[in-house]
């Protein structure tokens, strides 16, 4: 695989099996892969979609949850659990990646926290509509974001009335998910935001069933940034759909997209020349995500960014998952079953999917994700899964022999192989220093069936591999 | 040490409105005795504690973080301030049930735990301070604060440069404990440690020794000559688990019976006194502490997330100061939040985002038993978009603590092109 191609899909999917490398060259290359990814409907992804079967919480509507929970059936935690369980097997097994990756790319900007007390009944629905549009048009997502009931019950507009406005949806909408800071937009201004989101209700800690209350609209001319409208109808939805259109396309929320989106699959400190040429992709073609996504990946600084980001620790997850070829199987209600215990993985590495407090979503830099804990609580998970130690039950690690080539072969051959497979690139000098350190191997030392490497030091070397700034970096 | 408390509030001439009141209770529940006594004993308990560990003597800063702004006027509550009561019809706390209170100020009732100290005078309080200009945004407020660097674009935070004046370069010398996250305080060049749980700092490898060491070598191999944020982290992060080898396994109960809260707090000021104890360098100590975004169901003296998140404060820090024994003679905690929150009460018996706050402080060299700083008053002439006014830049008491408690560092090097003012809140020594 070369280089170019290897760097898009290191961005554009959770990690380079072989399976995913032969996709990308049957469609005849990584651009073309990428337009495949883009109609993620067309792509066979049975595995994946048989997963919503695995977790018996996905099957109720929010009340239904509710009512379980009320009789102790189950907690709200397994319901958020049960999420962050089906998000991270997604992640690792779905064919469309590319869908994968930007829906997590959305919910962090559009972030609604798993857990949460008061979005969890809605929290799986609004995973939906953030998925539904993770490749449409952000000027569609973002009302469907703003106006769904999980947002509305984690940043209180569920509760914002015409008598009692509460503000906390109204400033995040500027601030967070659309225009930003830099705007300049006044406390008036954040005031008549959350005037505008007025009315959309939830009948919450009973039915949790969404509803439009114009009673307790507020009517009044609202004029914020340039959006002006009288608003006197009680009926606000059609004011707040306005008042959403106008920030999706604002030129500063194109910007500030424009700065997570290269954040995120160029460098932490992209240069505000790229920004600016996404921006205006952006912008002119309506928020229109594939045509935005398909001017980054030609942009010449994205092909020169090839390992510039580090993998936050779920991405080293999930790709560790990937690259090692596991396999998990259906869950048989044990705690060590795969299914079940990969979220105490993405615990021990210290991020769980959604799992951030705050409505800014995680941050996307490596000086976060650098930390002494980061780091151990990656090596630990490598190393468990290198060995298959944890999970234990209904899942199946692949044995040495099927790492190997054909036998006998030299150990530095046998590396090269493992490296294929796990970093998509032959092994460094480096590598292959260490890897010789690791298992106590020389490097022309031939491996035969009965070769300690297959008998009991091939963790040794698949944890070595895994441990490299080349894995933990994309 | 009255007179010296005394002299502090008298030293800044605003501030006399808000210590002519402080000043009578002082004198009339004659708490300057426990103070000397605190201190006398305590200082010769540590120093034979760290005579016996044959460790430094150094300082130790403590920050808690109130994430999300927590209210200040909740927090210590200006009940003699009249616009008090009418702003918070249905939430303010009745003057009755505050404690150690004053003609003008009491604190939350949940803060009973502290009482003690309070009267003490190891805890103690500056009102109405925060930043220069109003941000009422979270995630910019909290990094304007912790960067404390206003105008310069070096990304790097106040701790990590205090850290950074001296020729310690060991990651444990500024501890993130709780969260595996460096937060942006401790940003920078200085390598500093973040870790949830102690017990996680072990080198991950296999169980047998020899297989162990190679494991270590290999990563050592594998790391050693890499640049950039991760490159550093690997590299402390083998550094850090040689030194710390002996803390990691530690399963010690407090010490002095104290009893920490449940919950992360409880936990990592739990981890904190261990990792203190055992003084491994540690100079600098951060713990995030709760969720004070209190948009909604801050609520009342009957429910509430303001009762159950005090609680849990009050009970973590007295249970902090008593586990410490001895060794609390070099350790004060302050206390950052990157906002007040709105002076009247919303809707939803919740505050919005405001402006002037408070910051608590405990510990060795504070002077405590009273409020701090110049009160501006709640009168509507006197808020500022509806907020509590800031009379005090946050940076003026922070720089008070550390040249208190660090009298060698260059503090224009740590709060670069500020001029910090008196306030008074730790004690002249």
């Amino acid at each position: 695989m070369d280089a170019a191609a290897r760097h898009l899909l290191n961005r554009f999917s959770y990690g380079i099996t072989p399976a995913l490398a032969h996709e990308c060259t049957s469609h005849g290359g990584s651009h073309h892969w990428l337009e495949h990814q883009m109609r993620p409907h067309k792509i066979r992804d049975e595995f994946a979609n048989g997963l919503t079967h695995w977790y018996k919480t996905r099957s109720y509507s929010p009340h239904e949850l509710w009512q379980h929970v009320q009789h102790g059936n189950f907690t709200g935690w397994d319901v958020n659990a049960d999420l962050a369980r089906w998000t991270l097997l997604r992640r690792i097994y779905s064919r469309r990646q590319l869908l994968e990756v930007m829906t997590e790319f959305w919910s962090n900007l559009l972030h609604v926290p798993v857990p949460d007390e008061k979005a969890w009944p809605h929290r799986r629905g609004y995973d939906l509509i953030i998925r539904h549009h993770a490749l449409g048009r952000f000027d569609k997502m973002l009302h469907a974001a703003i106006t769904h009931p999980a947002m509305g019950c984690y940043l209180d507009n569920a509760e914002s009335t015409r008598v009692n406005p509460n503000e906390n949806l109204g400033r995040e909408l500027l601030e967070l998910h659309t225009v930003g800071r830099l705007a300049g937009y006044s406390e008036a201004d954040v005031k008549q935001s959350a005037q505008i989101l007025t009315g959309y209700r939830v009948d919450m800690w009973h039915t949790w069933k969404p509803y439009y209350s114009p009673a307790d609209h507020h009517v009044g001319k609202v004029g914020i940034l340039g959006f002006h409208s009288a608003n006197r109808k009680h009926d606000g939805r059609p004011v707040t759909a306005a008042y959403l259109n106008y920030l999706a396309h604002h030129p500063l929320t194109a910007r500030r997209i424009a700065l997570r989106l290269a954040t995120r699959f160029i460098s932490d400190e992209p240069s505000p020349h790229v920004v600016a040429d996404i921006a205006k992709v952006f912008h002119h073609s309506g928020t229109d995500i594939k045509a935005t996504l398909r001017a980054l990946v030609k942009h010449r600084e994205f092909k020169r960014s090839a390992g510039a980001k580090t993998r936050t620790p779920s991405e080293d997850l999930v790709a560790t998952m990937r690259v090692a070829g596991v396999r998990a199987k259906k869950p048989s209600g044990k705690d060590s079953d795969f299914a079940t215990a990969v979220l105490y993985q993405a615990e021990v590495m210290g991020q769980k999917p959604f799992n951030w407090p705050r409505p800014d979503g995680f941050p996307d830099a490596a000086q976060t994700w650098s930390s002494v804990s980061r780091v151990l609580g990656s090596w630990s998970v490598h190393h468990n899964i290198a060995g298959g130690w944890y999970p234990t039950t209904a899942v199946h690690y692949r044995t040495p022999k099927e790492w190997m080539p054909r036998l006998p072969a030299r150990f530095d051959e046998v590396l090269d192989l493992v490296s294929r497979q796990i970093l998509a690139r032959p092994a460094s000098d480096s590598l292959l220093q260490a890897a010789c350190i690791a298992t106590e191997i020389k490097r022309h030392e031939r491996i035969t069936q009965d070769h300690p490497l297959l008998v009991w030091k091939m963790p040794r070397l698949l944890h070595t591999v895994l441990d490299t700034p080349t894995h933990m970096t994309r | 040490m009255a007179d010296q408390v005394l002299q502090g509030g008298q030293g800044c001439p605003e501030c006399q409105a808000a210590s002519g009141l402080e000043r009578r209770r002082f004198l009339g529940l004659a708490v300057a005795a426990g103070v000397t006594t605190w201190a006398g004993v305590t200082g010769t308990v540590f120093r034979e504690v760290a005579l016996a560990a044959g460790g430094s003597a150094d300082n130790v800063l403590i920050v808690v973080s109130l994430r999300g702004g927590a209210d200040g006027l909740s927090l210590i509550v200006p009940h003699g301030d009249p616009g008090y009561l009418q702003a918070r019809p249905r939430i303010a706390i009745p003057a009755n049930r505050l404690v150690a209170s004053n003609a003008m100020f009491g604190l939350h009732p949940k803060m009973a735990p502290l009482a003690p100290m309070w009267n003490q005078g190891t805890f103690g309080a500056v009102h109405a301070v925060g930043l220069p200009h109003p941000n009422r945004s979270h995630f910019s407020a909290m990094e304007e604060i912790e960067d404390a660097d206003p105008g310069s674009s070096e990304r790097r935070g106040w701790l990590n440069r205090m850290i950074g004046l001296d020729h310690d370069r060991r990651p444990q010398q500024a501890v993130q404990m709780g969260a595996s996250l460096v937060p942006t305080s401790l940003y920078g060049p200085q390598p500093v440690l973040a870790t949830t749980r102690l017990k996680d700092l072990q080198m991950p490898g296999p169980s047998d020794p020899e297989g162990h060491r190679r494991t270590v070598r290999a990563r050592h191999q594998l790391w050693d000559d890499k640049h950039g944020a991760l490159g550093r982290g690997a590299r402390s992060a083998m550094k850090v688990v040689d030194s710390l080898a002996r803390l990691a396994g530690s399963t010690a109960p407090p010490h002095n019976g104290a009893k920490y809260p449940d919950g992360d707090f409880g936990r990592s000021l739990a981890q904190t006194a261990t990792m203190l104890r055992a003084d491994v360098g540690a100079e600098v100590v951060t713990i995030d502490y709760g969720n004070w975004d209190m948009h909604v169901g801050l609520g009342t003296m009957e429910w509430g997330a303001m009762l159950n998140t005090v609680d849990e404060f009050a009970h973590g820090m007295a249970a902090f100061f008593k586990d410490l024994g001895g060794l609390a003679s070099k350790v004060t905690v302050v206390t950052l939040s990157e906002f007040g929150r709105r002076v009247e009460e919303n809707g939803d018996y919740g505050l919005d985002h405001g402006y002037g706050n408070v910051m608590l402080m405990f510990g060795a060299g504070v002077a405590g038993g009273k409020v701090h700083g110049s009160w501006p008053g709640l009168s509507a002439g006197k808020l500022i978009d509806g907020d509590l006014a800031v009379t005090h830049d946050y940076r003026s008491v922070l720089s008070e603590v550390l040249k208190a408690r660090f009298p060698a560092l260059n503090l224009s090097r740590v709060f670069p092109n500020f001029k910090p003012e008196h306030i008074g809140s730790m004690k002249s020594s």
